[in-house]
Formats: C-alpha cells, structure tokens, sequence
C-alpha cells in the first residue's frame, strides 16, 4: 500500500489496495483481521491509482491515476461511479500519482510521479477543490530551481496555505543524491524552490522520504523513508 | 453634450479598469519572481525519534544441503545473508552471525522477495519486489556491497522463483501484471521471457509463490486473491480502462510446465477448509508427492497432497504459539537431511522443523537474527504514513 490517511472527523482511516483496486475504509481502534467497513471496487468504481486522500468536511474520497483524478463519496460502498473527474489536456495532468486536498480553502494539490523511461521530471499542480472536468490548473510548480524529481505522499497544512511533498529522487537510484522533503506555498507557480526544505544526509539520517503527514499539535512533520524502512519525526515549529 | 459624457466615462471606466489588470498581473508576477529567486530555508537537524527494527526480516530462504549453505534475503535491511544450514542460535545468545554478508548499493538487491541457488554453481539469484526492476546473481564468494556476476532486467513485482534445472529455465512470479514469467536460466540484461502465463483465464490473481513438479510436468502458483478483471479481448493491463479489481479467496492454481499464454489453470485448490490467507512462497516434495506452503497471514505452514483439488483440508499444519511461526513467507525444503526451514518474518529468525512436523511442535533449531522475544516490526517499504490525531498513533502501510 502507498498511503494510509486518516480521517479524524469519522475516525477511520483510508488505503487503496492496489492489486484489487480497491478503496478500503477501516474504523480506527482495530487490530488484527477486522474487514473494511467499506469497499469502494468495481467496473464503475475503477480506482486505477496508488494513493488517495480524503476530505471529511464535503466527504469526498480523492484518487490520482495518471491522466485523471476520480472523486468519490466518502461514504461510497461497492461498485460506485466517481461523482467528478478531473480530466482532459486542459488539466495538463499526465503522472498524477498524488495529491492531498484541503477542505478549508478549497484547493487541490496534485503531485506528478517520474518513472525509469519518463522524459520529465515531475511536477505540482494545484487546483480548485471542486475542479471537474477539463480545467486548467491554478498553478503549477515544476523545474531545475523546484528540484522536483518525483513526488510521493504530499499533504498540506490549510492555515498556513502550505504544500509538504515528500520527494524520494529517481527511482531506479537506491539511494539517489536528489531526494529531499519540500515544502511549497499555494501561491507558488513556476520554477519555484520550496519555502523549506528537509535534506537527506548524515544529520537528518534521512535516505528516501516516501511519506510524510503532518503533526500540527507537537509541531512536527512525521516522515517514512524506504531505504531506512523507518518513521522518523522531526521537530519543525517554524514551519507551523 | 450627454453622448461626450458618458464617452469620457466610459475611456475612465476602462483606464481604472486597466490600470487595474496591470496591477495584479505586475503584483503576481512580482510575487512569482520573489518565489523563483527565493533561496530554501534548509531544515538540516536531526531527527526527535527513529523507529526502526536494527534487526533482519527474513522474507526468502534458499538451501543447499551439499554445501550446508542456508541463504536468506532480508527485507528490512536489504541484506543477503549465508548461514551453515546446521547453526543453531542458543537460547542466551543474542543471535548468530551469518558466514558472509551481501549488501549495498552496488548489488542491484533490495527490497528482496525471492531467492534461489544454483545446485551446480552455488550461484545465489535474487528477486527485488517493488523498489528495484532487477534479479542479480552473485558467485559463491560474493560478499559486502559487490556487484552481481550478471543481472536480468526482470518486470516489476517479482516475488517467487522456481528452476527446471533440466530444461534450464527460471519462472518467477510477477504480483504487478498477475502473471508468470519464464526465461533462460542464463538470461541477463534485456533479454525478454521465453514464455509468459497471462490474462483473464489464468486466475492468477497476485501471484506469490511458485513451486515446480517437473516428475509431472506441473507449476504449482498461490495466489493472495487481488484479481483484476478484463473483458475477454481486451489488452489488460491494471491501468487500461476496461480493467477493474476484485477480491477472490485465496488459490493455488496449477498449470502445465509449458503452460504459455492465457490458459486455464489444471485445477484450484481454493476454499475456506485450505485455511489459505496469504499463501507466500511453496515447495515441494517430488518423492513424497507433497506441497508446503508458508501461510504468511495465518502464521502457519500447511502441507498438501500435490494432487489435491478444490476445497481440501491440509493433510498436516504447523501451527500454534510452540512453534514461534510469525508471519512467515518463505520455505524451503532440505530433502537430504529431513527438515523444512521457514523464514519467519516477524520473528528475524528461520526455523527448522522435521518434513513430516504437525500440529503446534516446537522447532528443532532456530538460526536468530536477532534477540529472542523481540518481535519484528515489520516496517516494509513504507510508501506513506498516516497519524491518528486521537490517539497519537502514527500508522505505517506496507
């Protein structure tokens, strides 16, 4: 699985399963074998992508899958059609592989995966939280200064109109010398660097940040590394 | 005279209105400039807190009885590790050192699913999963971060390896196209599969372990149940339009040793009596006409008759707190000398019990990677990572 979200409003929490394409919604407080509460899978459904997030205040499930983001009802169980999608060359979407949606102002932040053979690097693209269809984005963040290979798990942080990207570098590198976790403002567009910026090295002991979410109440940024197989938390009150 | 005034505040209305657009758009663009020329403020401290298991996950095992050679990949620190098959880590030791090591960037090995050795060559072949594309082999004396003696470009998601050592090829089990691939056992670089089982008939649904009966011409594949269903026809492929997931039970599905292309399986064994629930990798048994299967999920191993069909109950399962089974995905069967030995993931340790072991038996030896009681925690590729603001919990998929 390549993100896990929780939703606190609901207290469940959310993973796509990706070799069944599949939703899974699980209540919290569980452990062992316990099934979904509910399962979003289907000819309708058809999730494609890896990752999601959700939004518990419109309930909306949000899923990238290259060329497109499906948008789902939280509360969707079975083989539901999305109830938007975002698609169309307007979009300029062609690797969506993640995003994160803030429900406070509205805006969709969607990050481009690169894979061995892709040409380009990846990229940010914001848009409208409610954006269906073919409409262009609101801003998009890419190039050398951006330092934007790929991009993993992202999150956003509303009250500071703030984008975390968690950045594990090229992809056929084990441990390549570009991977660092970013941070972007929702008014950023362009080759724009991140406002800060978390770098792999001897003193983060960082290798391959893969995911990332946000602890706003200890003032920290919680981060997986693939190389590491670990979670490391770092104190960032600056940033909050 | 009315007509001029309304002219002039019409040429007023459009300068404000101008000046207007001029404004933001010189505002943005100086806003953007700021943000391109900005210089990151670079977060460069260490960590408040690690965690992170310093101790191997076991996740494949391969032996060599001629040679006593026990190798196993780790999935945890992305080792290769060789043991003398006959160690036994005693209970007050903290745990017992490998003969030799194989680890690092070089090695075109990480996050490692499957292994294999050459009987003849003691050559060991690795599968990487789902971080890197490639299956290295190394020489019998390879050690530390060496550089394999070759490396196939293997497709994404291989998991299970199985050799005809008559024929020389090398099936593997592929989790990211629900497939099976089968190339020259000497295959490196870009060479393509001499064959591939594929599509909708196969019911090879993300495809684990592999196991071959070369005495009955059969390849024995389990199966987790993810199932991606496409229109008779249809190209496949996860991300085509028509495919769509589904949750099948758990399966071993059989097929013949030159099985190619979308064909039926022979027969399934599949049903709630198998106690499937994640059938890692197989071995089995030609003599005794027996298939072992590491029951990741349900912390077993379950043995069958390999001409077992439908719904059949194992004919023997070990199982149960005496036998410190955790989460185990590997097997591998020592024939000359008796034993089975699991790599039992959530334990950093592989353990050996007789062939014909039933019920909640108490290993005979146990080779540790780490301290006895402490479990492993399983912190596998983590591609993402949730917290739970209720709880203070932080969640970790796999």
């Amino acid at each position: 699985m390549h993100d896990i979200r929780y939703d606190e409003l609901h207290d469940e929490f959310l993973v796509v399963n990706p070799f069944a394409d599949a939703i899974l919604t699980f209540r919290r407080g569980i452990a062992g074998q316990e099934s979904p509460v509910r399962i979003i899978q289907g000819p309708h459904a058809k999730i494609g992508g890896n990752r999601l997030d959700v939004d518990p205040v419109h309930n909306e499930i949000f899923v990238p899958d290259g060329n497109k983001i499906r948008v789902y009802p939280r509360e969707a169980n079975g083989d539901v059609s999305p109830i938007r999608v975002l698609e169309g060359p307007d979009t300029q979407l062609t690797r969506a592989e993640s995003l994160s949606v803030d429900p406070v102002n509205n805006i969709l932040v969607v990050g481009f995966n690169k894979g061995e053979r892709d040409p380009d690097n990846g990229a940010i693209l914001i848009f409208n939280r409610t954006d269906n269809g073919n409409v262009k984005p609101r801003a998009i963040i890419r190039g050398p200064k951006s330092g934007i290979i790929r991009i993993n798990q992202m999150a956003v942080y509303p009250p500071k109109k703030l984008i975390v990207a968690a950045m594990p570098g090229l992809v056929d590198m084990m441990e390549p010398t570009n991977a660092f976790l970013g941070v972007w403002t929702y008014d950023d567009n362009g080759d724009v660097p991140p406002k800060w910026m978390i770098p792999i090295g001897p003193k983060t002991t960082l290798k391959k940040p893969f995911g990332v979410v946000l602890n706003p109440k200890n003032k920290e940024l919680i981060i997986s590394d693939m190389r590491l197989n670990g979670v490391l938390t770092f104190s960032v009150p600056e940033i909050f | 005279m009315t007509k001029a005034r309304r002219s002039v505040k019409m040429w007023l209305l459009f300068a404000v209105c101008a000046a207007f657009v001029i404004g933001i758009y010189g505002v943005a663009r100086a806003a953007q400039g700021r943000s391109e020329d900005r210089k990151p403020i670079t977060i460069d401290r260490a960590p408040q807190r690690v965690i992170k298991d310093p101790y191997p996950s076991f996740s494949a095992v391969a032996i060599n009885a001629e040679e006593n050679m026990l190798v196993v990949t780790d999935e945890n620190l992305y080792q290769i590790l060789e043991y003398d098959r006959r160690e036994n880590t005693p209970p007050q030791a903290r745990l017992t050192e490998p003969k030799r090591i194989i680890s690092g960037t070089n090695t075109h090995a990480e996050m490692m699913c499957g292994v294999y050795i050459d009987p003849v060559t003691k050559e060991v072949y690795v599968l990487n999963n789902d971080t890197q594309n490639w299956l290295p082999v190394f020489p019998r004396d390879a050690r530390g971060n060496a550089a394999p003696s070759r490396y196939l470009s293997a497709p994404h998601g291989t998991f299970g390896i199985a050799v005809n050592e008559e024929k020389q090829e090398m099936f593997m089990t592929v989790q990211h196209q629900n497939s099976v691939v089968v190339y020259r056992k000497q295959a490196s670089g870009e060479e393509k599969p001499l064959r591939t089982i594929a599509g909708g008939d196969t019911q090879l649904e993300d495809p684990h372990g592999i196991a071959l009966d070369v005495k009955n011409k059969l390849i024995f594949v389990s199966n987790f149940g993810n199932a991606h269903v496409s229109p008779p026809g249809s190209q496949g492929g996860r991300r085509s339009a028509e495919t769509y997931g589904k949750f099948e039970p758990p399966s071993i599905t059989v097929y013949p040793l030159e099985a190619s292309g979308n064909v039926k399986p022979l027969w399934i064994l599949r049903g709630s009596h198998t106690m499937f629930n994640w059938p890692s990798h197989l071995a089995l048994h030609e003599e005794r006409q027996e298939l072992f299967v590491a029951n990741d999920a349900d912390d077993s191993i379950l043995v069958f008759r390999t001409t077992d069909k439908g719904d059949a109950a194992p004919i023997r399962m070990i199982k149960g707190p005496n036998t410190t089974i955790k989460n185990p995905p590997g097997i591998a069967l020592d024939v000359k000398n008796g034993e089975i030995s699991v790599a039992s993931m959530g334990t950093h340790a592989v353990l050996f019990f007789p062939l014909t072991a039933n019920g909640d038996v108490k290993p005979s030896r146990i080779i540790r990677a780490g301290p006895a009681n402490q479990a492993a925690l399983n912190i596998g590729n983590p591609g993402a990572v949730g917290y739970d603001t209720k709880r203070d919990q932080i969640l970790v998929p796999n």
